[in-house]
């Protein structure tokens, strides 16, 4: 998000006050959309140390990853799609877990869609701002593509240099497109709650074997699916 | 109802007219140029950015300890290329594994570096400035130093209305000042225009390059903006795969970027390594040196040959494509 500028802001106010003043502004009201990783039944905690079942450990750095096209879903038909619908999810910025999005107020749905990881049009459109902004370190510089989902940390299973796990999952580009399409069957509500339980991923995934992903594949799509099927509604 | 709302939109746009003091920049597409790929309407043209981006360029801010710019290995006097060097060296005084490339005309460009690996001249700024043995920095940290000059800050806000410094604003006005690097005035483009004529010999050498050479260095940019396997011997310390490392098909094996001759004359050494120094030692290569495999370009499978004669003409017609005004362009050139 950029900051307002003093300028900007008068600006700002100044259109605020004319759509006002002329839209004749179709009801809309706000949804909110809280995202909330678990691990072990509970709000996954960076940082934290987690005992397996096997007592192995496994401490979490970074989990971002990108949300994007979410799109409301009636009857199989969709019924309102958010317009510019990129967000990037950080663990570590407690507010990028909240995503609210404005709908019409009479909007009705039972199922909500959405895709884990950026779509390939906009891995190819040039330099993006806000939650797109390569700043925010979601974008690899060797070869262009952002990264849909980065996950971090430390375990005893993993036979490396300070026992880390890194997984940079991307790739936009035929066949190695990593991006996920996630569909949630719901009931209509102003206030919805998605949880990633990561508990599965670490069984399916043997931290032994697969510690590091940093490019475009197969692999890497195969990691993406593990995590996308992960998401449910609460 | 109507009149209010007219009225409200002229004072709106005089509110805005206040605040925005940016002046476009008419982009021109030379003549006989096809459509630019860059897709200008995403980041239209403005002497504040183009001027933004050129500090940029020449500001060795983005690199780690302020030792590199881009200019450092892209000179303005040698057509944006590391004259002499044949791997490009960085921070540290460390090499990397290729050859920089010149730059010009980088508006018709669709995919970036020898092998591609970048999509869009926005994000090309990236990878050197990422890359450890380049400038070994990030683009977060480069915002963060900018963000702390004032003079930065005015900038910004002069180019985009908004002091704020963002990743995107940076990558966006770099991509300005590139995109402003057209080559398109040596003779060959003065006799395509009709302006003035090869000799003899440039045109007998021109006939030897349309025969032998435009398929892959097409005209009117001397590139067909294609990856391909000029028959190149492996180097055994480098093992450069070339596009295959981007993806991953070994198709590509070997494949690299086929780079513009534009102002080819001074832009030695010469493929994606620097191995050749001049430009008789490429020839030859076509002539004698070309190594069979796989993905060898078709074109080259028979081999070329030339007389000595021949040799010497094409490389007339060669040097026919430098275009002195782009090599000592002042507003190319760094700002004072």
């Amino acid at each position: 998000m950029f900051a307002l500028t003093p300028m900007r802001k008068t600006l700002f106010t100044l259109l605020l006050l004319l759509t006002g003043f002329f839209s004749r502004a179709q009801s809309e009201k706000e949804i909110t959309i809280s995202i909330q990783p678990k691990f072990q039944n509970s709000a996954l905690e960076l940082g934290k140390k987690y005992f397996t079942s096997t007592s192995d450990t496994i401490q979490f750095e970074t989990l971002r990853f990108y949300l994007s096209s979410f799109s409301f879903y009636k009857n199989e038909k969709q019924v309102f799609s958010e317009t510019n619908s990129y967000h990037l999810i950080d663990v570590s910025a407690e507010k990028t877990l909240t995503i609210k999005i404005k709908v019409p107020a009479s909007l009705q749905f039972d199922a909500i869609h959405f895709n884990l990881g950026v779509d390939s049009t906009t891995n190819v459109s040039g330099a993006m701002g806000g939650d797109l902004d390569p700043i925010n370190g979601m974008y690899w510089t060797w070869q262009s593509g952002y990264i849909n989902l980065k996950l971090e940390g430390i375990s005893s299973l993993c036979n490396t240099r300070n026992h880390e796990f890194q997984f940079h999952i991307g790739g936009y580009a035929a066949p190695n497109n990593s991006v996920q399409h996630v569909i949630l069957k719901t009931q209509s509500s102003d206030s919805i709650i998605i949880e990633l339980p990561l508990d599965i991923f670490f069984i399916e995934t043997d931290l032994e074997k697969i510690n590091s992903m940093m490019i475009p594949g197969n692999e890497a799509i195969e990691l993406a699916a593990r995590i996308a099927k992960l998401f449910r509604i609460k | 109802m109507r009149k209010l709302i007219f009225v409200f939109s002229i004072l709106l746009s005089l509110v805005l007219a206040a605040f925005v003091t940016e002046t476009n920049f008419q982009f021109v597409i030379p003549k006989g140029f096809p459509k630019p790929v860059y897709d200008f309407k995403k980041n239209p043209l403005t002497h504040e950015k183009i001027e933004l981006g050129r500090k940029l360029f020449y500001d060795p801010v983005l690199s780690k300890d302020s030792t590199i710019s881009c200019a450092t290995c892209h000179s303005p006097f040698t057509a944006f290329a590391h004259t002499d060097h044949a791997l490009s060296h960085g921070i540290g005084g460390k090499f990397g594994n290729r050859n920089a490339p010149s730059l010009s005309n980088l508006a018709w460009g669709s995919a970036f570096m020898w092998d591609g690996a970048v999509n869009h001249l926005d994000m090309q700024a990236l990878a050197p400035m990422s890359n450890p043995v380049e400038m070994d920095e990030s683009i977060a940290h480069v915002v963060n130093k900018l963000s702390h000059s004032h003079t930065y800050r005015k900038l910004f806000f002069d180019a985009f209305g908004d002091s704020t410094i963002t990743g995107e604003f940076v990558l966006k006005s770099l991509s300005q000042f590139m995109l402003t690097l057209v080559s398109a005035d040596s003779k060959y483009d003065k006799v395509k225009r009709g302006e003035t004529d090869f000799t003899p010999n440039e045109l007998h050498g021109y006939k030897l390059f349309q025969k032998n050479c435009s398929s892959c260095h097409t005209e009117p940019l001397f590139t067909n903006e294609k990856f391909e396997n000029n028959g190149l011997y492996v180097d055994a310390t480098l093992k450069d795969s070339g596009r295959m490392k981007v993806t991953h098909n070994p198709d590509d094996y070997l494949k690299f970027k086929v780079p513009s001759l534009r102002n080819v004359q001074y832009t030695y050494p010469y493929m994606h390594d620097g191995r050749f120094k001049t430009l008789t030692q490429v020839i030859n290569n076509y002539m004698g040196g070309i190594q069979q495999s796989a993905t060898l370009s078709p074109q080259l499978k028979k081999g070329i040959s030339f007389s000595e004669m021949e040799k010497s003409d094409l490389i007339s017609f060669l040097y026919t494509l430098t275009d002195t005004a782009f090599l000592h362009s002042k507003i190319h050139n760094s700002p004072r």
